[in-house]
């Protein structure tokens, strides 16, 4: 298991992009892996993931810059938590796996859906302070282009089960009260994280 | 001294209830006529105690026998001071707990119990202790680095007179030359400055009488009268002792082997201590430097074993890097990290600042430019892995104890040819190795006996500074691979068992395991055939040869084992409370049913370290075993005399199972040797009994350890019925 995606090539020691990553809010935790492979022997997508955690990790300290930004182990991570609660180093993986997330995305490694249904999440969120199923689905479609909507027509039973079920409705809901007041906290939230990371 | 005995049968945890108390007391009174036999309800309680100790002032009594609970138990309830004999019969964990209350079968072994406890009473005597001849209490301490000189400032301050002898002329030893040392307190995250100053202020202040420049050239005589021959420069002086800790360390391993990692190939691949040295002398600039861990370490082709210190010691060295230069590169290749204890939080300190480990085997080192490169087989990453630009490759080279360096003493060739035809088996004799140290004016050799890798052999689970020669401690890496907090914890403990070691030979008693026994064997010399068994076997090389070749014991060096007084073929090596005609006389008062009653016996001779609590654990677990078993204590499977198993078959007993420690390189046994011996002799009568006619599997050797309590009536069982399967002793109706 976990030798799947091993490199044929020999790799080399670079250290310049692991201390860019670091640099990340939970990112210095990295350095505290000690390999013990306990990440990789409890995560519920192993199975999934190109890289367990800790080869991750390795990975950033070996400086394959790319091969971690398009691998899709942190967009695989579903913050289940149980590595974050089981590594004896106390690295919290998922804040970790958030980092090179947002890390991901802000340096435009955005070809994996789930960095479109974050994106749509997010946008979708910050309109009303609320989930609206429709619009969320609506502008995840639209990042992803027609391709996807034609893919995504295999799933319409599901669709239609939702809506008699009342699961997906069809209005969009109300705000929150005191939507200002969030919007401020996210902006506020925005610039430290602008600060931090200079 | 005329022999007062009296009998007490404790009634109350169940006893009472369980046996028929008046027929126990009969056996007392009138098969073995004692004047006093009583019982109490509760024999340990205020009033049972009182009862007893009246008896002992009015009556004259001078032997109680208690018949109760366990030896193991109670001992210091039942104290009735040294001019008293006191044996317990055990009735509670070896009887009614583990055997069916109102049974005829457990009956009939209550009795036999009473029968073997007044029997062995009869051959009992109190000790008398045995007195050194000008005793001394001095504590001499082998070697001044870190564990020497923590062992010598303990000692001191615990108030002995202590000598240290260093071989260099400086004190301190290989941690004396650092530049720093690894954390040895809370929050074990940060380089401390070297100690060795301070511990030899310590010493001296301490008023520790110290020898540099010194060496032991020889050591003669037993604890409490070592005699010491010190030699400094061309004089020597002697010094005597009552006991000496070893302390003489390690040496890093030859780096020259290392030729693989680059080593002697390339001027930049350097040694821990090479780096040290570097370090001390402020000549350390580097901006990429690796450390290879177990660069000869558990390799089967260099050092087999793990040297437990190179990896915190590189982790040091790392942030030694480090703190000249925060931006250096830092890289760690290796298999697993062994940062023991505290130590891990050292290791985590060392990622923080960025060291990198890689868990590989460096394949490959090759130079170019006076720069290094290595290739790894990564096994995170499952390739190959490649570093480059390192001005620096460290290898942590491990260590070799001193006692191992030096040439393994030949065995001497047998004495007289029929001993060397005969293809008899024969204990293993533990190497010894001339490595310089001691210089032992023993015997059986110059130096401490090794088990493995030229480490002294030490019990090590339960005892490990206890060498195999009594009253000389091994501590430190000398001892066994450590890290610097082990080696400090090793010195002290080692000097508080020095420190034991002179106040019990003082008062005549035995230490560790069997602290506080004033037996001591004692040799009928006039019937002795000089074979040299007891001098060969006894484990702790406590018996010399005088001038005609007659054994020559030295009892302080006894630690009251009695495997010699189970080799002696003669039967003349005996104690004053144990004894070849003890036991004997134990087995063959055990009453034995004739063959139609169908009650078959079974003689266990059952080591009292490991295999009798085991026993006891059974019956405080209650866990139901055969009740045609009658158990002997032995002080150690290694007193176990031939000539009882000849009692035991010949009184018509179906089987014989002895119950030891396990033996072996892992062996448990707490006289390292015992059970080992006791196989060996039991392999030898297999085919005298089968030429009686008696099949060899009637008697047999098992192990037990005290956790294996649970297996305890299974095995029982087993061999009842392995037993029954081959048919009642056929001697039974001769006996
Ligand atoms: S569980 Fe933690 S320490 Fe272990 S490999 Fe995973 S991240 Fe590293
Ligand atoms: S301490 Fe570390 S480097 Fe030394 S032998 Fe053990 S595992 Fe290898
Ligand atoms: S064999 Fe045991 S009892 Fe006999 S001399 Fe040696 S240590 Fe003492
Ligand atoms: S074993 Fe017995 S007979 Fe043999 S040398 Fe020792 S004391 Fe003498």
């Amino acid at each position: 298991m976990e030798q799947k995606n091993v490199f044929s090539e020999p790799v080399k020691y670079d250290l310049t992009f692991a201390r860019e990553i670091f640099r990340l809010e939970n990112g210095s935790y990295i350095k505290q892996c000690m390999n013990c492979g306990m990440c990789a022997i409890s995560c519920a997508t192993r199975d999934v993931m190109d890289y367990s955690p800790r080869q991750l990790f390795n990975l950033i300290k070996l400086g394959k810059k790319e091969e971690v930004l398009t691998s899709n182990t942190f967009w695989s991570c579903t913050s289940c938590c149980t590595c974050k609660a089981r590594c004896p180093r106390g690295i919290p993986i998922i804040d970790v796996m958030h980092d090179l997330k947002k890390y991901a995305i802000d340096h435009g490694y955005t070809n994996y859906p789930q960095a479109a249904f974050y994106k749509a999440f997010w946008n979708e969120m910050s309109v009303r302070g609320r989930m609206f199923e429709g619009g969320m689905t609506a502008r995840y479609f639209l990042i992803r282009g027609l391709d996807e909507i034609l893919k995504a027509m295999d799933m319409k039973d599901v669709g239609i089960d939702m809506l008699k079920h009342g699961r997906m409705p069809l209005l969009p809901p109300k705000k929150i009260r005191g939507l200002g007041g969030l919007k401020k906290i996210i902006s506020k939230a925005q610039e430290l994280d602008r600060k931090e990371a200079r | 001294m005329e022999k007062k005995i009296a009998v007490y049968i404790c009634t109350g945890c169940g006893i009472g209830d369980a046996l028929d108390i008046d027929a126990l007391s009969k056996v007392a009174k009138s098969e073995f006529k004692v004047p006093i036999c009583k019982t109490d309800g509760q024999l340990c309680g205020p009033e049972g105690v009182a009862l007893i100790k009246q008896d002992i002032e009015s009556e004259g009594v001078n032997t109680v026998v208690i018949a109760g609970c366990s030896a193991r138990v109670n001992f210091d309830v039942f104290k009735f001071g040294p001019d008293n004999i006191v044996e317990r019969i055990n009735l509670r964990e070896q009887v009614i707990w583990c055997h069916t209350a109102d049974d005829e079968d457990t009956q009939m072994l209550a009795e036999d119990y009473m029968r073997m406890g007044l029997v062995k009473q009869k051959n009992m005597y109190v000790p008398e202790p045995y007195q050194v001849e000008s005793f001394s209490r001095n504590i001499l301490v082998v070697g001044g680095g870190l564990t020497g000189l923590t062992a010598a400032v303990e000692s001191a301050k615990a108030g002995y007179s202590t000598i240290l002898v260093e071989k260099d002329a400086e004190l301190g030893g290989y941690v004396g030359k650092m530049y720093k040392q690894v954390p040895m307190k809370p929050p074990y995250t940060d380089l401390e400055e070297n100690c060795i100053p301070n511990l030899v202020k310590a010493a001296e202040d301490a008023g520790v009488k110290i020898y540099k420049s010194a060496t032991v050239e020889n050591t003669a005589g037993a604890p409490g009268m070592f005699d010491v021959t010190i030699k400094q420069g061309d004089s020597t002086v002697q010094e005597r002792v009552g006991a000496i800790v070893l302390a003489t360390g390690a040496k890093p391993y030859e780096a020259d082997k290392l030729g693989h990692l680059g080593f002697g190939k390339f001027p930049n691949v350097i040694t821990q201590s090479m780096f040290e040295e570097m370090a001390t002398a402020g000549k350390l600039e580097a901006s990429k430097v690796a450390f290879i861990q177990c660069a000869g370490s558990r390799d089967q082709e260099h050092l087999p074993y793990c040297s437990a210190a190179c990896c915190i010691e590189s982790i040091k060295q790392a942030l030694y890097v480090k703190e000249k230069n925060a931006e250096a590169n830092v890289y760690v290749y290796y298999k697993d990290i062994r940062s023991n204890g505290q130590y891990e939080h050292f290791y985590m300190k060392a990622q923080q600042e960025g060291v990198v480990f890689v868990k590989g085997d460096v394949t490959e080192i090759t130079e170019e430019d006076g720069k290094l490169t290595i290739e790894a087989d990564d096994k995170t990453m499952g390739t190959t892995s490649l570093a480059d630009e390192f001005d620096y490759v460290v290898l942590a080279n491990g260590m070799v104890p001193t006692a191992a360096l030096g040439d393994l003493v030949e065995e001497e060739p047998a004495a007289d040819e029929a001993a060397a035809a005969s293809d008899e088996p024969k204990a293993s004799t533990p190497p010894v190795i001339k490595a310089n140290l001691l210089n032992l004016a023993y015997r059986q050799g110059p130096e401490l006996p090794a088990l493995k890798y030229g480490f002294p052999d030490s019990h090590y689970i339960c005892f490990p500074y206890e060498t195999r020669r009594t009253g000389i401690y091994a501590a430190g890496v000398v001892r066994a691979p450590m890290d610097m907090l082990s080696a400090v914890e090793d010195g002290a403990g080692a000097a508080m068992k020095a420190v034991q070691c002179v106040e019990a030979t003082e008062m005549g008693q035995a230490v560790h395991p069997r602290s506080g026994d004033m037996s001591f064997p004692e040799f009928n010399m006039n019937r002795c055939t000089q074979c040299k068994r007891c001098t060969e076997e006894c484990p702790f090389g406590a018996i010399n040869e005088d001038e005609k070749g007659n054994p020559l014991p030295n009892p302080s060096r006894c630690r009251r084992c009695g495997t010699c007084m189970g080799a002696c073929p003669e039967r003349i090596i005996s104690f004053k409370n144990y004894s070849v005609p003890m036991v004997g006389n134990m087995v063959k008062t055990i009453e034995m049913p004739e063959e139609d009653e169908e009650k078959p016996r079974i003689l266990i001779f059952a080591c009292e370290n490991d295999a009798i609590p085991a026993l006891d654990m059974a019956g405080i677990n209650r866990l139901q075993y055969n009740a045609w078993v009658r158990i002997i204590p032995l002080r150690c499977l290694g007193s176990l005399n031939l000539v009882w198993i000849n009692d035991a078959m010949g009184g018509g007993f179906d089987g014989v199972l002895l119950m030891g420690c396990k033996h072996g390189d892992d062996y448990q046994c707490h006289f390292m040797k015992g059970s080992e011996l006791a196989e060996i002799r039991l392999s030898k009568i297999s085919e005298t009994l089968d030429r009686l006619g008696l099949e060899s599997e009637r008697v047999r050797a098992t192990t037990v350890n005290i956790m294996d309590y649970d297996k305890i009536p299974a095995m029982l069982d087993e061999f009842a019925a392995d037993l029954e399967e081959l048919g009642p002793n056929p001697m039974k109706d001769f006996a």
